[in-house]
């Protein structure tokens, strides 16, 4: 939906990721779209050095989020917030609405 | 002018490297860590310079290579002899959301540069402490407010903007200005 203006199709889903849940990392973004981690990764390192992102180790995962001194954050934000009423439900619901609350360890699923 | 670059101090550092970009006809502004090292004469050192450029990557890496720096990834720049490590941030120059709108500059015998002022020195330690909660960047916005004459009501008004007055207050309390 915004390839033309990003570039290409995976930062628009590393940005609506961001968007809908707050943080994520390269493996998990992979998994869910079905796509190379080196991709996502190259695009993650790609907005990090744009400052767009920041980063933190967390264990042995490098956990992403916006960078909240990111100077155009509000602006950014609001954009994708408008551009994310577009997303065709089944999208939303298939990459977006992922279950995001705590499973106690050894829960059977 | 031959330079010691194992044991050069961060300010010649970064008046060499601000030279040389200027040279090439590149504006780059210090930022960071390096700015507190410079204001606290070393008292906190960094280990890295960050410079803010709108210059393309290639140009910069062209001036750096005339000082023996290579590209080592992305935005990095090192020199084998040279403890300090040099990085160029994506612009713009800003703190918060508000671009930086005065800089201060700095002659030293290597030449001249461009940096934060003391004030916008510490609101930009006092974003990483705002939104990471990073202690270290909060002591370091202490050190260069009680050794500097920083805005005391612009930082106020920045904190304020920003949606971090109770930090502000943490950071006027411990750097004993109420």
């Amino acid at each position: 939906m915004l390839e033309a203006l990003f570039g290409n199709n995976t930062v628009e889903k590393i940005l609506f990721t961001l968007l809908v849940y707050g943080e994520g990392y390269a493996l998990g973004m992979a998994k869910t779209f079905k796509a190379p981690v080196n991709r996502i990764q190259q695009q993650l390192k790609r907005l990090e050095n744009g400052g767009i992102v920041s980063s933190r180790l967390i264990g042995k995962v490098r956990i992403y989020t916006f960078n909240p001194r990111y100077p155009f954050l509000k602006e950014l934000q609001a954009f994708l917030i408008k551009a994310y009423e577009f997303i065709p439900e089944r999208d939303k619901e298939t990459y977006y609405r992922k279950r995001t609350r705590p499973r106690r360890a050894g829960k059977p699923l | 002018m031959k330079v010691d670059w194992e044991h050069i101090d961060i300010r010649e550092l970064a008046a060499i490297v601000s030279e040389k970009l200027s040279e090439n006809g590149i504006d780059a502004v210090l930022v960071g860590g390096a700015c507190v090292s410079i204001y606290t004469k070393n008292k906190y050192l960094s280990s890295d310079l960050d410079f803010v450029t709108h210059a393309a990557i290639k140009e910069v890496a062209a001036a750096m290579s005339d000082l023996g720096f290579e590209r080592k990834n992305s935005r990095h720049f090192i020199r084998k002899d040279c403890h300090f490590f040099i990085e160029f941030i994506a612009p713009p120059a800003a703190i918060g959301d508000e671009p930086i709108k005065n800089l201060n500059k700095l002659k030293t015998k290597f030449g001249k540069i461009i940096l934060l002022t003391p004030t916008d020195t510490v609101k930009d330690r006092l974003a990483a402490y705002y939104h990471w909660n990073d202690p270290q960047a909060l002591g370091q916005a202490i050190m260069v407010a009680r050794g500097q004459k920083v805005n005391i009501s612009e930082i106020k008004r920045w904190s304020a903007k920003e949606g971090h007055k109770e930090k502000c207050k943490a950071f006027l309390n411990r750097a004993n200005f109420v």
